[in-house]
C-alpha cells in the first residue's frame, strides 16, 4: 500500500487532499488509540510508526528527496489538523520535527546519508537534549561541555526533562565549546548514539504517575567530529533556526477544544447546564476557545502565504495553553468532592475523567518556552519594551 | 482587524480608504474638538455631520438603489475605526449603521426611500429605540411594554425605551413595538405629538435618551415591518451593529495601549523606564493578547457580514464579537489608567477620553456578560 514516492501531493487540490489523508487516518489508525490520554510509548505507537513509514507519510514536512512527504506548509498544516481531528496519538517524533529538517539545513552530506533513512524507517529514535538543572528558561547558561580531543569530543554533564529518552537510540544535544566567549557564543550542536559508553538514561515519574521524561548523564562520552552539525560554536543560531512554523502548533486549539467537550459532557451529567452560574462561567470559556481559533487561523494564514512567522506567534502559545488550564481547572472544580479521585469517576451512568486534563495543562504552559518566557519575548520583541 | 482573508485589490482599497479616513479624522477632529464637546447640549456638532456627509461616508453602506455607495462592512469598519480613534462624538454607529440598516432591511417602499435618502444627504440622525430594560443583562428581542395598537383613527404608540443613542437632536427613531402577538417596526420622527425625549448623559460627554410615546398617532405608511419581516430586519440591523461597535471597542483598545506602552518606554523611575520591570511588562503583554484576539476575531465577523451567512451564524458571531471587545475594552481602560499612576485618573490627560468612550460602548447594545448569555441562548437553540 506504499504510495509513489513521486506523487505530487501539493498539485492536489486542498479538498481532495484533506479527504484522502482523512480516510487513510480513518482506516489504518487503531480505533482505541484514538485521543491518547497520555503521551504513547515507543512500544505502543511503533505499529502506527511503521505503517506510515510503508505508506511513505511519515515525514510529511521533508522533501522527496529525503523519504518525505514534500508538503508544502498549506498542506502539512491539513495533514496535521487531520491528525487532530481523529486523536491520532503523537510518536517519538523529535527525528521528523526536529532533527530532519535540521540535517536537511545545516548537516553535512555524510550525516543526512548517514541518518536520514533510518528516521524514515523506524530504526533510529531520536530525543532532545537542551534543558539542564541549571539551564531551563535561561538555556544559553547550559554547562554540559565537549572538549576536542583528537578526532573526537569528550561530553561530561547532565541533561534534564528529555521527553522520551528511554525509547530513543539517539540524542541530540547543546554542548558548551567554548567558555571565554558570550554564553551564546560557545554552544555547539552535537549527536549522540545511546550505545556510545558513559551516556546513562533515567526515567522521571511525574506527578500524574508516568515517565514521560528523563534525566540523560554524560560520563566522558567520546563522540567523532563527525558528529558535530554545523560549525563549531554555531549551536545556539542553529537551534534557534529551528524553532519553523511548526511552532504554530503549539498554539493549535484542539487541546481546548478537547477539554471544553470533556467539561461538556461532565456539566451534562452532573445537570449544571440549568445553574446560571456555572453557564455563565462554561460560556465564557466556550467563547475563549473560539477565539483562540480564530488567532490560530490567523497565523495559520500567514504560513499558507509563505510568510515567516514572528515573534508575535507566542502569544498563541500563551493563550492557547492558558486556556487550555482554564479549562482544565474547570473539571476539577464542577466534579466539588471528587474533583482529586484518580481515575474515572462515574456519574448518572457516565464516567468522567477528571484528572487527565488538569496534569496534562500544567506541563502546557511550561515546555516549549513557558507562559512567563513568551511573555518575555513580547514584550521585548513585539511591544518594544525596553530591557532596561 | 485582521484582513487577511480578503482579497488582494479589496484590501488595498479599504486600506486606501482607510488612511484617507485616518487623515480626515486626525485634521478635522483633533481630540480637543471631543473634548470640548463633552457635555455640550447634543454632545456632538451638527455642522461635522455634513463634513461626514461630504466625504460620502453617511451613504457608505447604502446600496446605490436608495442613493448610497452600496460599500460593505470591511470599508464602513475602515471609516468608524479611523473616527473612534479619534474618539469622535457624532453617532455615527447608532444612526448610519443601526438605524439605517434597520430602515433598510425592511424593504423599498416610499419611506425606506425618502428616509434613506435623507440619510445619504446628512440631513436625517436617526436612532433605533428598543431596550426596554433600565439594568439588566437580557438582551433578547423586546416587545412587550410598547405597544403598537389599533384605534378608530389609526395605530397609537404607547410606551417607553432606554438607552436610544444619541439621546439629543435626534430626527427619529425606528421603534420596536407589540401588534397584536408580533414584533413590528415604526418610523416616529422625533417632533411626533406624543413624544418625549429624556436625555440621560453617559460617562464620555455625550448623551443617550429614554423616549416616551404617550399615545403617539401613526398612520400606515409610519410602518416599516410587521410581524417576521421586523424581527428578521431588527435581528440583522442589531448584529451588524454589535460588529460594527466592537470595530469602535478595537480603535479605542489600540489607543489606548499605544499610550501605555509609550508610557512604559518614556517614563523612568528607579533610575530606569518602568517597561522595563518584568511586572508591568507581562500585564502589557496580556492587554496586546486581548486587543489581538479582538482583532482577529472582529476580522471574520466582518468577512462573515461582508459574504452573507445563515442568521444563526451572524447572530453568534456579532454576540461572540461585542462579548471579547467589550470586555477587553474595560480591561484595556482599566489597566492603561494603572499603568500610568495617578496621570492616568486626569481629565486633562488625553487617556480618559478612551476610557469614556470604551465604558459606553462596553455597555451599549448589552454589556459581555449580556452577549454571552444571548450566545448561550442561540446556542442552546439551534442544537
Amino acid at each position: 500500500m506504499s504510495t509513489n514516492p513521486t506523487t505530487d501531493w501539493n498539485a492536489l487540490d486542498t479538498e481532495a487532499f484533506r479527504q484522502t489523508v482523512r480516510t487513510f487516518f480513518e482506516q489504518n489508525y487503531p480505533a482505541e488509540m484514538r485521543y491518547p490520554k497520555t503521551r504513547l510509548r515507543w512500544a505502543e505507537i511503533k505499529d502506527w510508526y511503521m505503517t506510515l513509514s510503508k505508506k511513505g507519510w511519515i515525514a510529511p514536512s521533508w522533501p522527496q528527496a529525503h523519504g518525505g512527504m514534500g508538503l508544502s506548509p498549506e498542506k502539512l498544516i491539513v495533514f496535521i489538523e487531520e491528525q487532530e481531528r481523529w486523536g491520532v496519538g503523537r510518536a517519538p517524533d523529535m527525528g521528523i520535527t526536529m532533527i530532519g529538517p535540521l540535517l536537511i539545513q545545516y548537516g553535512s552530506e555524510e550525516q543526512r546519508q548517514k541518518y536520514l533513512p533510518k528516521i524514515i524507517q523506524g530504526e533510529h529514535i531520536w530525543c532532545q537534549g537542551y534543558s539542564e538543572p541549571n539551564a531551563g528558561s535561561d538555556l544559553a547558561s547550559l554547562r554540559t561541555e565537549a572538549v576536542e580531543d583528537g578526532d573526537d569530543f569528550i561530553i561530561n554533564g547532565q541533561k534534564t526533562w528529555t521527553t522520551l529518552a528511554q525509547d530513543a537510540t539517539h540524542i541530540f544535544l547543546l554542548a558548551r565549546t567554548d567558555k571565554t566567549v558570550k554564553k551564546q557564543e560557545g554552544i555547539s550542536f552535537l549527536l549522540a548514539d545511546f550505545t556510545t559508553p558513559g551516556i546513562t538514561v533515567r526515567p522521571i515519574r511525574n506527578i500524574a504517575g508516568h515517565e514521560e521524561f528523563c534525566e540523560v548523564f554524560f560520563e566522558n562520552v567520546r563522540v567523532p567530529k563527525a558528529n558535530l552539525v554545523g560549525g563549531l560554536n554555531q549551536g545556539w543560531g542553529i537551534a534557534k533556526a529551528l524553532l519553523g512554523f511548526e511552532r504554530i502548533f503549539l498554539g493549535s486549539p484542539k487541546q481546548s477544544q478537547y477539554a471544553l467537550s470533556r467539561v461538556e459532557e461532565a456539566a451534562h451529567a452532573l445537570g449544571l447546564f440549568g445553574d446560571q452560574g456555572f453557564v455563565d462561567r462554561y460560556t465564557q470559556l466556550q467563547l475563549d476557545v473560539a477565539d483562540l481559533s480564530a488567532l490560530y487561523v490567523r497565523f495559520v494564514e500567514q504560513v499558507k502565504r509563505g510568510e515567516k512567522l514572528g515573534p508575535d506567534v507566542s502569544m498563541l502559545k500563551v493563550w492557547a495553553a492558558e486556556t487550555f488550564s482554564r479549562l482544565a481547572n474547570l473539571l476539577v472544580e464542577i466534579t466539588g468532592g471528587s474533583g482529586a479521585v484518580a481515575g474515572d469517576i462515574e456519574v448518572n451512568g457516565k464516567k468522567i475523567d477528571v484528572l487527565t486534563s488538569f496534569y496534562n495543562a500544567r506541563p502546557a504552559t511550561i515546555y516549549g518556552g513557558s507562559s512567563e518566557i513568551q511573555r518575555n519575548i513580547i514584550a521585548a520583541s513585539v511591544l518594544q519594551l525596553p530591557t532596561k | 482587524m485582521n484582513s487577511d482573508h480578503l482579497d488582494t485589490e479589496r484590501q488595498d482599497n479599504i486600506r486606501m480608504l482607510a488612511e484617507s479616513a485616518q487623515t480626515f479624522a486626525t485634521k478635522a477632529s483633533p481630540l480637543t474638538r471631543a473634548r470640548g464637546l463633552r457635555g455640550s447640549a447634543s454632545g456632538f456638532d451638527r455642522s461635522f455631520w455634513g463634513k461626514l456627509a461630504e466625504q460620502g461616508w453617511t451613504g457608505l453602506l447604502i446600496p446605490e438603489a436608495f442613493a448610497g455607495y452600496g460599500q460593505g462592512f470591511g470599508e464602513m469598519a475602515a471609516v468608524v475605526s479611523a473616527l473612534a480613534t479619534q474618539v469622535v462624538p457624532e453617532p455615527v454607529v447608532p444612526a448610519l449603521v443601526f438605524a439605517s440598516r434597520a430602515i433598510e432591511h425592511t424593504g423599498n417602499g416610499d419611506l425606506q426611500q425618502q428616509l434613506l435618502a435623507s440619510i445619504v444627504a446628512g440631513e436625517l440622525i436617526p436612532g433605533v429605540a428598543w431596550q426596554e430594560e433600565l439594568a439588566g443583562l437580557q438582551v433578547n428581542l423586546p416587545a412587550s411594554a410598547v405597544v403598537a395598537a389599533p384605534t378608530n383613527s389609526g395605530i397609537q404608540l404607547t410606551g417607553e425605551k432606554h438607552h436610544v443613542r444619541p439621546g439629543a437632536d435626534c430626527d427619529g427613531f425606528v421603534v420596536t413595538a407589540k401588534q397584536g402577538n408580533g414584533l413590528s417596526l415604526w418610523w416616529v420622527p422625533a417632533n411626533a405629538a406624543g413624544v418625549q425625549v429624556k436625555s440621560v448623559a453617559l460617562a464620555d460627554g455625550t448623551s443617550e435618551a429614554s423616549v416616551r410615546f404617550d399615545g403617539v398617532m401613526l398612520d400606515n405608511p409610519h410602518c416599516l415591518a410587521q410581524g417576521d419581516a421586523a424581527t428578521v430586519a431588527f435581528t440583522r440591523a442589531y448584529d451588524e451593529t454589535l460588529v460594527m461597535a466592537s470595530v469602535e471597542l478595537l480603535a479605542l483598545q489600540q489607543a489606548m495601549l499605544n499610550m501605555t506602552l509609550e508610557y512604559l518606554r518614556t517614563r523612568v523611575q528607579f533610575g530606569k523606564p518602568i517597561g522595563s520591570f518584568q511586572a508591568l511588562q507581562h500585564r502589557a503583554v496580556d492587554l496586546h493578547i486581548q486587543q489581538e484576539l479582538t482583532s482577529s476575531v472582529l476580522g471574520q465577523a466582518i468577512t462573515l457580514l461582508d459574504s452573507g451567512c445563515d442568521p444563526v451564524e451572524r447572530s453568534l458571531m456579532a454576540s461572540r464579537i461585542k462579548a471579547r471587545a467589550s470586555d477587553a475594552g474595560l480591561l484595556l481602560a482599566r489597566e492603561s489608567i494603572q499603568l500610568h499612576g495617578a496621570i492616568g485618573f486626569t481629565d486633562e490627560y488625553d487617556l480618559g477620553l478612551y476610557v469614556q468612550r470604551a465604558l459606553v460602548l462596553s455597555a451599549w447594545l448589552g454589556n459581555a456578560q449580556a452577549q454571552r448569555r444571548r450566545y448561550a441562548s442561540i446556542a442552546n437553540l439551534s442544537i
